[in-house]
């Protein structure tokens, strides 16, 4: 009834569907279904994973069935289908031929790639130099959960429960040591706009919340100002060099995207309007939930992400319609979009299922694969490395039994680097 | 102003209670005046019921037609363009041609799956707590429940049917299972119970040889049974076989303990979350249990421990395979609105895909979440899969009912729809048309915003 992956723009996916398949079926009798791996056969560093399909994620959106990815020192050097690509000497051989391959996953708003304690520091209602690289901890128990659903870089973000929690980071899930995980700090500058940071304590309210954010950015900004004009020779004077706001200079030139925790239709109205629109700055409207999507007409006029989730509907009572929150904004004409998991709420692990939600409520399959992939690669900047497999790109892949959004699918390796940080023949977790 | 206030406000409390004081005597005269009326009434209705008897007409057979869909029966396979004839709540006919009555009420499930009604084995906030007396059968919960495909769950310790509109049919089964509590965490409780159990079947055994006395001894002496009450009553039921037994157990060695208990006393028992199961599945299976599991239930391993704990995807699939019956249910059994998605009860089909993931069979995720689970809920002659003479309960779905963005475009209960996708506002809007690129309501955008800028 339903079919996968309409892909009305790729002629490569319906070619190669009926061309391929047979060649795929003999591929299940030669080779045996499961993935066989050849020990110890390459040089370290080298590996080549033969895989029933590929769906590179590209911006053509090419999906390969029966191809080869080769991979070198930890970055992908050639994709293609099996008849063009020879696998040199030296390799190692991944046979996946009844397997998906897709980009690593990532997940826009994480807490748990750290320790869960030192994430939501309420120090001050605005706490800007707090910074979560302190908290990343290699192979922690929650990246190695988060990587047998496939998701191999996140943001790890603070908590929302002041309106300026710091810097996120964005890392890999996988590496021995900080160093090796961290892909970019500060990765985005993470701000709540209400809900949780009216908590903080009595008395404080939106109004006054929204002044105290913007004083902070606005004094962060003229910071950045006086240094830019003293850098660019405008201003002879040189400025007393401030270690809070130094931080800050990177957001204002856009070299980092601040995430906002932005939830119901007003308070994105004010996100859009403060951070977006004023202060120019690069967006990921994170959440983006409740009648928050009546604003699609909004944000499209923006260079805004929109991250969507945990929750995945909203329950309109006046209309009595339950609204797909991603499938909404969508349909708002925002295709900037993208899910996330806001783990611990939802398991890292099921980043996709939080996708294959989105699509019961009315999103499509493929974009929701892109939400979990290129979308947040380029909405956290980084899409020059990860986010879809590329020649030259980060060798960051997870091996699927099938359609990684579909709960009966199962994520059977996962890849960081080239290097196979998940097998679920060694110990499944999920 | 102050006084004029109180004047008022002394006034009204006056009358207040006034109208307390007066109340009891006035209701009084009511009730005796509508006593009157009453048996007035009734004496008239018996005497036209008796004129009525001989007239009375045949109540007319209700006929439901469900035509050539794809029928998945569970229990015989899945079969393509079948119809279904249903008389009065039940299956009668069923095969490809199948003609109805012209009275009957049809339905052209062509393209669509028809699956029996989904058996949840839990469930919260569907039925009242007396399910017969304060069910709300026109709840939005109930609605939702039916829109995942429900239409039998357990609430409490009672088999109810999602017979939305109608109070009529609303039980299925009482008093499903005899909860005990038999755990480590109250080692005292745990110890007292084991030692009820050996007391009624020590009871048994004199009573036994006190029937052989009798035979020969007219003045065999019975065995005392003034204290076989409360909970020894229970206990003694169990080992009749009279009822089953309900623990909840997670860990391996309080499985092994219920399973020990179930075992030694020869009891039918259903244990439910079972996180640890799969470590102990074949001697759960040995103990004769059947178990009600949540594929996504974590709990993590703890590494100091000699042996395979925590939990695993795999469990369903696992205790499968060693041949212990299951019932699925999601982690949190009742529906939920605040917006997490794919975790309570509206998506129990999703939960049996996780355990597809694990490694389970198709079609035993599908039994996990219809008759597996209604066996165990002891309504399998009933409900939970399409066969001829079991109720008319069916989930007609858009695609394979384990996929995930397959949605339920009517439900039947009983023969009557009781859920349509399409009229109703709820899910009306997601792919209307069937296709995956549906235009957004109309009705919704803040037309201004954006448009003047």
């Amino acid at each position: 009834m339903i079919a996968y992956y309409p892909l009305r723009s790729c002629n490569t996916f319906n070619n190669f569907l009926g061309v391929r398949a047979l060649a795929l079926l003999l591929g299940f009798a030669i080779f045996g279904a499961g993935i066989v791996r050849a020990e110890d056969s390459g040089k370290s560093g080298r590996i080549a994973v033969r895989a029933g399909k590929v769906i590179t994620m590209d911006k053509d959106d090419v999906v390969v069935n029966n191809a080869v990815i080769l991979i070198k020192d930890g970055k992908i050097v050639r994709v293609g289908e099996a008849s063009k690509v020879k696998i040199p000497q030296g390799y190692r051989v991944i046979d996946a031929l009844d397997r998906w391959v897709v980009p690593g996953l990532i997940d826009c708003h994480n807490h748990t790639a750290g320790s869960l304690m030192d994430l939501n520091d309420m120090v001050y209602l605005t706490n800007p130099g707090l910074r979560t690289l302190e908290t990343v901890m290699p192979e922690s128990e929650n990246i190695k959960q988060g990587r047998a659903g496939g998701v191999t870089s996140v943001l790890l973000i603070p908590g929302s429960g002041t309106n300026m929690s710091g810097f996120g980071t964005v890392t890999k899930m996988g590496g021995d040591t900080v160093d090796d995980m961290v892909m970019r700090s500060p990765g985005s500058l993470k701000i709540a706009q209400a809900g949780n940071p009216e908590w903080y304590w009595f008395g404080v309210g939106r109004s006054y919340m929204n002044y105290n954010t913007r004083q902070t950015l606005l004094k962060a900004k003229a910071y950045h100002e006086s240094w830019e004009a003293f850098e660019s020779g405008d201003s002879a004077v040189e400025p007393d060099y401030n270690p809070i706001f130094a931080g800050f200079r990177g957001l204002f030139s856009r070299e980092f995207p601040v995430s906002v925790h932005t939830q119901i239709y007003q308070v994105l109205m004010t996100t859009v309007d403060m951070l977006t629109k004023k202060l120019k700055l690069r967006t990921v409207l994170d959440h983006c939930t409740f009648d928050a999507f009546k604003l699609a007409p909004l944000v499209t006029k923006t260079d805004a992400y929109t991250v969507n989730g945990p929750r995945q509907f909203w329950f309109d009572r006046s209309q009595r319609k339950m609204n797909g929150n991603a499938a909404r904004w969508w349909q708002g004409g925002v295709h900037k979009l993208g899910i996330n998991t806001d783990a611990p709420v939802i398991p890292q692990e099921e980043l996709p299922y939080q996708a294959a939600m989105a699509c019961w409520y009315g999103w499509l399959p493929y974009p929701a694969l892109r939400g979990l992939t290129r979308i947040p690669s380029e909405a956290l900047m980084v899409d020059k490395r990860i986010g879809s497999i590329e020649v030259g790109k980060d060798a960051d892949l997870g091996i699927w039994t099938g359609d990684p959004i579909d709960p009966r699918s199962s994520c059977e390796l996962t890849i960081i680097d080239g290097r196979i940080v998940y097998d679920a023949d060694v110990r499944r977790r999920f | 102003m102050m006084v004029a206030e109180m004047k008022i406000k002394n006034l009204c409390l006056l009358i207040t209670l006034m109208a307390i004081v007066a109340a009891p005597a006035w209701s009084l005269d009511v009730d005796k005046g509508q006593e009157d009326v009453n048996t007035k009434a009734s004496a008239e209705t018996e005497k036209s019921s008796d004129e009525k008897k001989d007239k009375k007409p045949k109540k007319e057979d209700k006929f439901f037609h469900l035509t050539d869909g794809t029928v998945h029966t569970v229990t015989g396979g899945v079969l393509r363009d079948i119809s279904i004839l249903c008389k009065n709540g039940k299956i009668v006919e069923m095969g490809q041609g199948v003609t109805a009555p012209d009275n009957a009420e049809t339905l052209d499930a062509s393209g669509y799956h028809i699956y029996p009604g989904l058996v949840s084995a839990d469930s919260g906030g569907i039925f009242g707590s007396s399910v017969e007396n304060s069910t709300n059968v026109f709840s939005l919960q109930m609605t939702l429940a039916l829109a995942g495909g429900i239409t039998t769950a357990a609430t409490g310790n009672t088999a109810a049917k999602l017979t939305f509109g109608s109070t009529e049919g609303l039980v299925v089964k009482r008093d499903l299972f005899k909860s005990l509590r038999y755990s480590s965490i109250e080692p005292n409780a745990k110890y007292e119970l084991r030692a009820k159990f050996e007391k009624v079947r020590q009871y048994l055994r004199e009573y036994e040889a006190y029937q052989e006395d009798k035979k020969r001894d007219d003045e065999a002496e019975e065995p005392d049974k003034e204290w076989l009450k409360g909970k020894y009553q229970t206990c003694l039921t169990l080992i009749k076989k009279n009822a089953v037994a309900k623990f909840t157990a997670n860990s391996a060695h309080e499985l092994l303990d219920v399973c020990d208990l179930v075992s030694t006393f020869d009891i039918d028992a259903v244990i439910v979350g079972a996180v640890e199961g799969w470590t102990v599945a074949s001697e759960l299976a040995r103990a004769n249990v059947s178990v009600v599991v949540t594929p996504r239930k974590r709990a993590r391993s703890d590494e100091r421990l000699n042996r395979a704990n925590g939990s695993s995807i795999e469990n369903a699939a696992i205790l499968h395979e060693h041949g212990v019956p299951l019932a699925i249910v999601p982690g949190n059994t009742s529906v939920t609105l605040w917006g997490l998605a794919g975790r309570d009860l509206l998506h129990l089909n999703m939960e049996a895909a996780f355990a597809v993931r694990g490694g389970l069979s198709e079609v035993a995720a599908l039994r996990a979440i219809t008759i597996d689970s209604a066996r165990l809920l002891g309504v399998e002659h009933r409900v939970g899969s399409i066969e001829i003479g079991k109720d008319a309960d069916f989930a007609i779905t858009d695609g394979d009912i384990l996929h995930y963005m397959t949605h339920t475009r009517w439900t039947v209960v009983d023969g009557e729809v009781v859920y349509d996708k399409f009229k109703d506002t709820l899910f009306d809007h997601i792919r209307p048309d069937g296709e995956l690129e549906s235009p957004p309501p109309d009705d919704y955008w803040p037309r201004r915003l954006g448009d003047d800028q």
